[in-house]
């Protein structure tokens, strides 16, 4: 065998020997650096048969069921969804409809889509096997004009929407629709009436509308993806003739990874924190060597590329991601640039945790991730230096390194590219998450003030409101579902349609739990959501964000919580602790309120119950409750 | 040349390449349908940079048709 086929088999047998001892990271590392050395069909195939032969225990993989139904065949993209499925711990199950058979699949109730009961059904349609109005008959529908064909298509999309969610609380993606290649009227399209691409645009706004008002519906960029990488490479038109299969080989890979975005966002694992080194990543240069004045920052290559770079991060900050710094360098140095250099677009104030110091980096990110309190899967660092980032991925394999590549001008692409920021809803908590963290890093530092904690929550000066479940708190309130881990009972993840549905059932009590102090306002942190039956609640969800716990909130909680089963003439409350890696600061929630253990399973699991007409339970009077509603 | 298609088409197929021989083909094996053979002509034409006429695609049936047409392919450049 030649060389490079010798470490191509060390690599592969790498790769299993790391699934054979079932670690979990190392093994997508491994099948990471598979693809980075060949990303290859053959390469893909393999991983994927490998994927899908191992037993469902062996890996900490979530099981995660995506049904495909497409107007083309859409098949050849199964081996890069379930490779990359994989290298963000998802084990992708694909049910794949027969070709063409999208409509029926959704009208028949008895199809095996319903049967697959799947989490995710991707509507992948050409818009010209949907609306051929609109792209090989434009010319003859010219003269009719183009409003039926968008009211019908209104109506179609809704008609399917309806039908689909009467049936199924999954997600849907659909494509939208590509734009016309080749208008028909070439260069004047467009300015003799209503042009062929305008058409198009015209009915991509449309599914937008469709999505925005039914939750649980998102559109797949498809158009977009085109406009990057091009029509002339998009479609392959060998492929489409030959195999109904119009979109090239080499394109699958990036319309996969557009779902993976979807799918992470999804299943929780949207990134929440960027670190960040900062010689050769924020400026040009070593601060340390070069000095402030030596630094590339500023209107000049390659210092505007840097600066560019700068104002992508703050983008993201403004979205709602968590900086943070991590670099070896002296502090001094770094304060000194942060305040004297005019074409810093960072200030110290958009970073919730600083690391400057000289220890290895590994340390910095574990000390970020334990002061933020958050996941090292949930974070993403970025560095210029090989070396570094070698010795964090090797240290630290939950967390996602990139190695910034050589050229400053090429750094926006590297940091954005796989989207891996992207969320499936932003609210305004997500606007202001980086005044949050830094509030909470100023809460901590008046806590350790305080010698009574009792003196310590007045001083807080909380005042918390309680509100049904609304729709224009339910993006939030779906957020909380899929992002607490660790005041948590149950752990229990909602989708936005899942959510929809309780809260349009009169048996289920859903509340928001809003929470203001003298650090400022927190938004909503926190929901309750209880179901009677035969005279008892059950509590299914009762969580908090970690950035307000230990203040009693929790019990004002449970107060309104007994309030609201009084009203309800609900004799008692009954809870249950589903324990987690993560969740130890919920576990003694139920004990520390006076809840009569009734159950414990082997898996650790107990249920509680309270007689809400004879508890101990009492609204702290440290807390000012300005808001509590009820439902009807 | 041999050695390197048969591990081409385990990746593809599922199978361990020791166990294709010149036999092997469309009809007698399994994994090996319409839709992977597509993959496997595109898995070939990605390894020996090359571009199949449709034609040859249709005989491209067997391990022996797959060396047949790979090898005359690369005798003619």
């Amino acid at each position: 065998m030649t060389p490079s086929r010798q470490t191509s088999s060390d690599a592969r047998k790498g790769f299993l020997s790391c699934v054979a001892a079932g670690d979990t990271w190392r093994a997508i590392q491994a099948a990471r650096a598979l693809l980075k050395e060949d990303p290859s069909i053959r390469q893909l195939s393999f991983i994927r048969h490998a994927v899908e032969k191992i037993p469902p225990e062996k890996l900490s993989l979530t099981h995660f069921r995506v049904a495909l139904l497409s107007s083309f065949s859409i098949e050849f993209i199964h081996n890069p969804l379930v490779v990359y499925g994989l290298l963000d711990g998802l084990r992708i199950e694909i049910y794949q409809a027969g070709f063409g058979q999208f409509r029926q699949e959704i009208l028949n109730p008895q199809s095996g889509l319903y049967g697959f009961a799947p989490d995710v059904v991707i509507l992948a349609v050409e818009g010209k096997d949907w609306v051929p109005s609109a792209y090989h008959q434009y010319l003859t529908k010219r003269e009719s004009g183009f409003d039926a064909t968008i009211s019908e298509l209104r109506n179609n999309v809704a008609d399917l929407v309806r039908i689909f969610r009467d049936r199924s609380n999954a997600t849907l993606l659909i494509h939208n629709f590509a734009p016309p290649i080749r208008p028909q009227l070439g260069i004047l399209d467009g300015h003799v009436g209503i042009g062929q691409a305008e058409v198009v645009q015209t009915l991509n706004a449309a599914l937008f509308t469709a999505a925005r008002v039914s939750p649980g519906v998102y559109v797949v960029g498809y158009a977009g993806l085109i406009t990057r990488h091009g029509s002339l490479h998009w479609y392959d038109e060998r492929m489409e003739y030959y195999a109904r299969a119009p979109v090239a080989q080499e394109m699958l890979g990036h319309l996969a990874a557009e779902y993976m975005k979807f799918f992470r966002a999804l299943t929780g694992r949207t990134k929440k924190c960027l670190v960040v080194d900062l010689d050769n990543t924020l400026w040009g240069g070593v601060l340390g060597e070069e000095g402030i004045h030596g630094i590339a920052l500023g209107p000049n290559y390659p210092g505007s590329a840097y600066v560019a770079f700068q104002e992508e991060i703050l983008n993201l900050h403004k979205r709602g991601v968590v900086l943070a710094i991590a670099s070896k360098n002296n502090p001094a140095d770094v304060d000194e640039v942060f305040e004297q250099h005019r074409h810093m677009v960072l200030k110290q104030e958009h970073f919730a945790q600083v690391q400057i110091h000289w220890k290895p980096k590994r340390e910095s990110l574990v000390a970020i991730a334990d002061e933020l309190g958050l996941g090292l899967e949930h974070m993403v660092f970025v560095d210029d230096d090989p070396v570094e980032c070698q010795q964090v991925v090797d240290a630290l394999p939950m967390l996602t390194v990139k190695l910034l590549p050589k050229h400053p001008e090429h750094f926006v692409r590297a940091l954005l590219d796989d989207g891996l920021f992207d969320a499936l809803s932003f609210s305004s908590e997500d606007r202001r998450r980086g005044e949050l963290y830094r509030q909470r890093t100023e809460a901590k530092a008046f806590r350790e003030k305080y010698a009574s904690l009792e003196d310590f929550y007045h001083d807080l000066a909380m005042q918390v409101s309680f509100v049904p479940g609304q729709m224009a708190s339910l993006a939030r309130a779906v957020q909380l579902t899929q992002k607490t881990n660790q005041f948590n009972v149950t752990t229990i993840r909602y989708s936005e349609s899942e959510l929809t549905a309780r809260m349009a059932d009169p048996d289920w009590l859903i509340a928001t739990v809003s929470v203001r102090d003298r650090f400022g306002d927190h938004g909503i942190v926190g929901l309750m959501m209880g179901q009677v039956s035969g005279g008892e609640m059950a509590i299914d969800t009762f969580l908090l964000s970690c950035r307000v716990i230990g203040r009693t909130i929790e019990t004002a909680m449970l107060a309104y919580l007994c309030d609201e089963a009084v009203r309800r003439g609900v004799s008692s409350l009954r809870g249950r602790l589903v324990p987690t890696a993560k969740n130890v600061p919920a576990r003694d929630l139920f004990e520390r309120h006076a809840f009569r253990k009734i159950a414990e399973l082997e898996s650790g699991e107990t249920s509680w119950v309270l007689d809400v007409n004879n508890s101990a339970i009492c609204w702290p009077k440290w807390i000012q409750v300005v808001e509590e509603t009820h439902a009807q | 040349m041999e050695q390197r298609l048969k591990e081409i088409l385990g990746d593809i197929l599922d199978l361990d390449p020791n166990s294709i021989d010149g036999s092997t083909s469309k009809d007698s094996t399994a994994s090996w349908d319409s839709l992977t053979h597509i993959n496997l002509v595109l898995a070939l034409e990605q390894e020996f940079q090359m571009s199949f006429e449709v034609t040859e695609i249709e005989l491209m049936l067997s391990f022996d048709d797959i060396l047949q047409v790979v090898m005359s392919r690369l005798q003619s450049t």
